[in-house]
């Protein structure tokens, strides 16, 4: 045990790694802030880099990079309420709402701070908890997968500020665009109108820069230059932080527990922990009231949950080569081409690599503190330059982004298209982030539901016996029912909801 | 990377003395190739159709003296970056990746592509499907679970490894009707790919799967499933233990998912040449044979013309699954 | 742009019986219970559903929270002109975007960024002091970034970059 840490340790300890590791920290740092660049991006694009390096070097990018990004997508979703990436969409409204209410540096510090304690608990549960999460994750048959995704669409509603009639309309609409393409149980082209294109459906990466990029681009369009915002240093941001940390204590492991267990699930990463903790924050909150209004609560947990899920995430693709998300999906390509081929062996053979996973996901957490804090001053400065020049630049990201996904000029069609969406549902009080959610899960919904139909020869007792089955089952409808019973109450009671709406 | 094409040299009017370099000798005595190569990949980055392709170009980089830029074109499930390998100026500076997806979509009238709308250059790799049962299934050979699919009712047996029409289906339909059984004897459940099949076979929620032994790796080595037999003409050398379909059963049916090198219609056959040479160095790299044996993946060298009669065997191959399974629109 | 409720649950109903219908005529596949009909045919139903109970409304109560944070700041003090074409500025974005897919492969990269951050720029209410520097100069950083290091094949179109 301590010889395989003095081995890891001599492992990292090389100016490759070390280099690589702080270059590959600034780039996720940069490609994190930019908007509509998503972690996922940020770490495939790093994959023909990792041709030039060692084995764990490469590694060191991949993990570097990744909790980086998923940290500073936090940056413009404060500051321009533009998520940087898909994890940090769920509080970016109410992390920009803080920023208005002039408490950027706390929204932004509680980003900074709780991301790298929750890479922090993931890491640890990777190291604890990897053999008996994935054991219970991998038991999970399509029935379970069925429920899981079904409970992670019902989130759009749980997370909605507006009607939740026009969430469930978002949410479907989202559904629909999920349905394009042939990449369906049956391989049957839907709804692609003969364009080729629309073969491979829309990709959720381009959708996403088009409802919250170019949407916010054609908001400013017709809203007139906002006045300056008053000029002044940020504070403190670390300031508070211990604070936040002792009242939100609760909160905060929560969000690090939802995080791991989002992680391990293969397909559920960072931007679902986020959904799912934000919405458990507010639920259980003693003034959910407050949320959306720049309340820092929800922040904390989220923050805490989507960088837990990045290392969680690794726990299943080591162990058994299936990918706990997307970033761990191109990390399996990785180890595979170093040799390090996954599966339990390499927890035995190759110990002292595990180890130096281990050790660069600690460092890299630890690393986010300065580093994340000077990205946090040098972007603070978006704020001082004017609305026109910025949008533009924004423009030109979200061009070159969505094509750079698939070389592909489909993409930018795909972004303008959801930008005019975006904007429409916007105006009209349908919250997009729930039709984002449709759009990212309802292949897996469609596809659990097929092929459970077809193992169970067409019957759907399986969905219900299954005991885990039953339990998701049961959390499913609840969250169905919600909306309804919550409308059923408001009727049944009208005083009370004149007197909750004058109390908001 | 330079993106100084011959067009935009005559387009520009603005000749600066740097691009002057590449613009002054004609074309034609120019040795091939001159100028940075396009490596077109018609599916995603991080996947293994990718990294076989890198790894391709990177010798061809050095052996050749000219950039060999990969450019992953994604989208429309393979059509799209096909389509562009299709259509690109057959002037050998943009080649692309073939797979084997171009001998099945054009079955099931999704485009018009088909094999013969390249010019093959050259086959690098194969992957044999697998016949992979859970640890905890009661059939120890291959033989024992075909007695026991052609005893039971259509449809019993639960099979997946890849999407409905996929490779590994039809790897499934053509075992079936090599045994002479119907091709639902076995009934397909797609999924998104072989990682998700096989952590289902391993929770217990299906009978087999057909995809590739290295698809499966990492679930044989969990001890969570076992590979019964191959549907190669040999051995894996890294799963020595897996009999071949033939070892086994004595049944002669072998498939596969490839990859191979291609270039637009009407290469001129000296760049050709050229290019087929060169891939047969990369083939023969030790770089190469470390990378794919690593990954599991399977080699298999075939020049332009091997290539192309491969590739029509497997074009008819497939069509011939694809009818019997009712998957075809032609 | 917002719409009365009536006129965005109508499109909803109307898309959502659409796609009901799309779907229905989507023919099974051997082999499994539920076809690719399934999916389209309930959401279709689902959106339609929706659509017409925000015709009638329902759900409206909860809409008085959006109102909490206004998009941007400012937007009380000063009253946007309230021209007809005045909302289609909000289209110029879009535009520019599939502009930039037509025109990118043959002006190149450079030519046709170049353009979108200038109009980009103007459109929002920058002087040329600022958009014409912003627009030599943001092009060729962006391209420093994609094309020189991550590689993206980037038109080069008429003006190809130093590098």
């Amino acid at each position: 045990m301590l010889k395989t840490l003095i081995e890891a340790f001599a492992l990292i300890s090389t100016w490759e790694v070390i280099i690589a590791m702080f270059a590959a920290s600034v780039y996720g740092l940069v490609i994190g802030s930019l908007p509509g660049l998503s972690a996922t991006m940020a770490t495939a694009l790093l994959v023909p880099v990792t041709f030039y390096l060692s084995p764990i070097a490469a590694i060191a990018t991949i993990v570097a990079a990744s909790s980086m990004a998923i940290f500073s997508g936090d940056i413009p979703g404060a500051l321009l309420r533009i998520p940087g990436t898909p994890a940090s969409a769920a509080y970016a409204d109410e992390a920009y709402a803080m920023t208005r209410k002039g408490q950027a540096e706390l929204a932004l510090g509680a980003g900074v701070w709780f991301s790298a304690v929750g890479g922090i608990a993931g890491v640890l549960s990777l190291m604890i908890l990897a053999p008996p999460l994935a054991e219970i994750a991998l038991s999970f048959s399509t029935f379970e997968y069925f429920w899981l995704a079904l409970l992670g669409l019902m989130c759009a509603t749980l997370v909605a500020r507006s009607s939740p009639v026009k969430a469930i309309a978002g949410m479907f609409l989202g559904l629909l665009v999920s349905c394009i393409g042939i990449e369906n149980p049956g391989g049957v082209p839907r709804f692609t109108f003969g364009l080729t294109d629309l073969f491979g459906g829309i990709e959720p990466i381009p959708a996403l820069v088009g409802v919250f990029a170019v949407a916010q681009v054609m908001r400013a369009m017709l809203t007139p230059e906002p006045p300056p915002l008053p000029r002044r240093k940020f504070g403190s941001i670390m300031a508070g932080q211990w604070k936040l940390t002792k009242k939100y204590h609760w909160q905060m492991t929560r969000g690090n527990i939802v995080g791991i267990i989002i992680g391990v699930l293969p397909g559920a990463g960072a931007d679902m922990a986020a959904w799912v903790s934000y919405a458990m924050s507010k639920r259980f909150s003693k003034e959910p009231e407050k949320f959306g209004t720049g309340h820092v609560e929800g922040l904390v947990e989220a923050g805490a949950s989507n960088n837990a899920s990045i290392a969680s995430g690794w726990v299943p693709s080591l162990l058994f080569g299936i990918p706990g998300d997307t970033i761990a999906a191109i990390a399996i390509g990785v180890l595979y081409m170093k040799g390090l081929n996954p599966g339990p062996t390499l927890f035995t053979e190759k110990a002292s690599s595990m180890y130096a996973i281990y050790l660069m996901f600690i460092i890299a957490n630890i690393l986010m503190i300065p580093l994340g804090i000077a990205m946090i001053r040098i972007a603070a400065y978006i704020l001082l330059a004017p609305r026109s020049a910025i949008m533009p630049v924004i423009m030109l990201c979200c061009a070159v982004g969505s094509f750079a996904i698939g070389n592909n000029m489909f993409g930018v069609v795909t972004v303008a298209a959801f930008g005019i969406i975006g904007y429409v549902m916007e105006a009209n009080g349908y919250p997009v982030a729930a039709m984002v959610l449709g759009i990212v899960m309802g292949t897996m919904v469609e596809q659990a539901f097929v092929t459970s139909l077809i193992k169970s020869d067409g019957s759907i007792l399986p969905f219900f016996e299954r005991p885990v089955a039953a339990i998701l089952a049961a959390m499913a409808i609840g969250a169905l029912l919600w909306p309804v019973m919550v409308w059923a109450w408001r009727k049944l009671k009208p005083v009370r909801t004149g007197m909750a709406a004058t109390s908001r | 990377m330079s993106k100084i094409t011959r067009r935009t040299f005559a387009a520009s009017s603005a000749a600066v003395a740097a691009s002057a370099a590449f613009g002054l000798t004609p074309a034609v005595a120019q040795a091939y190739p001159a100028r940075p190569v396009t490596v077109i990949v018609p599916w995603g980055a991080g996947g293994g159709t990718d990294a076989t392709a890198r790894i391709v170009a990177a010798v061809l980089e050095k052996d050749l003296g000219q950039p060999f830029n990969v450019v992953n074109r994604t989208g429309g499930s393979g059509v799209v970056g096909h389509t562009a390998i299709a259509t690109a100026q057959p002037d050998g500076y943009t080649i692309g990746m073939l797979t084997v997806e171009i001998s099945m979509m054009h079955w099931q009238g999704l485009t018009e592509l088909a094999p013969k709308s390249y010019t093959p250059l050259a086959l690098m790799n194969e992957d044999p499907p697998g016949i992979q049962v859970s640890s905890s299934s009661p059939y120890k050979t291959v033989k024992e679970l075909a007695e026991a699919i052609k005893a039971a009712p259509p449809g019993k047996f639960k099979a997946s490894g890849t999407g409905q029409g996929g490779i590994w289906h039809l790897a499934l339909v053509g075992w079936m009707q090599a045994m002479g059984l119907p091709a639902n004897q076995v009934a397909w459940v797609p999924s998104n790919g072989a990682a998700p099949a096989m952590q289902d076979l391993a929770a217990g929620g299906l009978d087999l799967t057909t995809c590739s032994v290295p698809e499966a790796r990492a679930i044989i080595e969990a001890g969570k499933a076992r590979s019964l037999a191959i549907m190669a003409p040999a051995r894996n050398p890294i799963f020595k233990d897996v009999p071949t379909l033939k070892e086994a059963m004595g049944i002669d049916y072998a498939t596969g998912a490839w990859r191979g090198i291609g270039a637009p219609k009407n290469l001129p056959p000296e760049i050709a040449t050229k290019l087929t040479a060169a891939l047969k160095k990369v083939y023969d790299s030790a770089e190469f044979k470390d990378f794919m044996s690593n990954r599991g993946f399977g080699t298999v060298w075939g020049d332009a013309g091997q290539f192309a009669s491969f590739m029509d065997k497997g074009d008819a191959q497939m069509g011939e699954a694809m009818k019997a399974a009712g998957l075809s629109k032609a | 742009m917002r719409l009365p409720d009536s006129v965005t649950g109508s499109f909803l109903v109307v898309l959502g019986t659409a796609a009901a219908y799309g779907g229905w005529l989507l023919p099974p596949v051997p082999g499994q219970p539920v076809g690719p009909n399934v999916f389209p045919l309930v959401i279709g139903i689902g959106l339609a559903l929706c659509g017409l109970a925000i015709v009638f409304g329902i759900g409206h109560t909860f809409e008085e929270a959006e109102e909490l944070i206004p998009l941007e700041d400012g937007q009380a003090a000063a009253a946007p002109p309230q021209g007809k074409l005045y909302g289609l500025r909000a289209l110029l974005p879009p535009a520019l975007l599939l502009f930039y897919v037509v025109a990118a492969d043959r002006l190149g990269f450079i030519i046709t960024t170049a353009i979108m951050v200038y109009v980009t720029s103007t459109a929002l209410g920058a002087k040329w002091k600022l958009a014409l520097p912003l627009a030599a100069l943001s092009p060729f950083a962006i391209h420093l970034i994609f094309g020189k290091l991550l590689r993206v094949p980037l038109p080069a179109g008429l003006l190809p970059t130093p590098w």
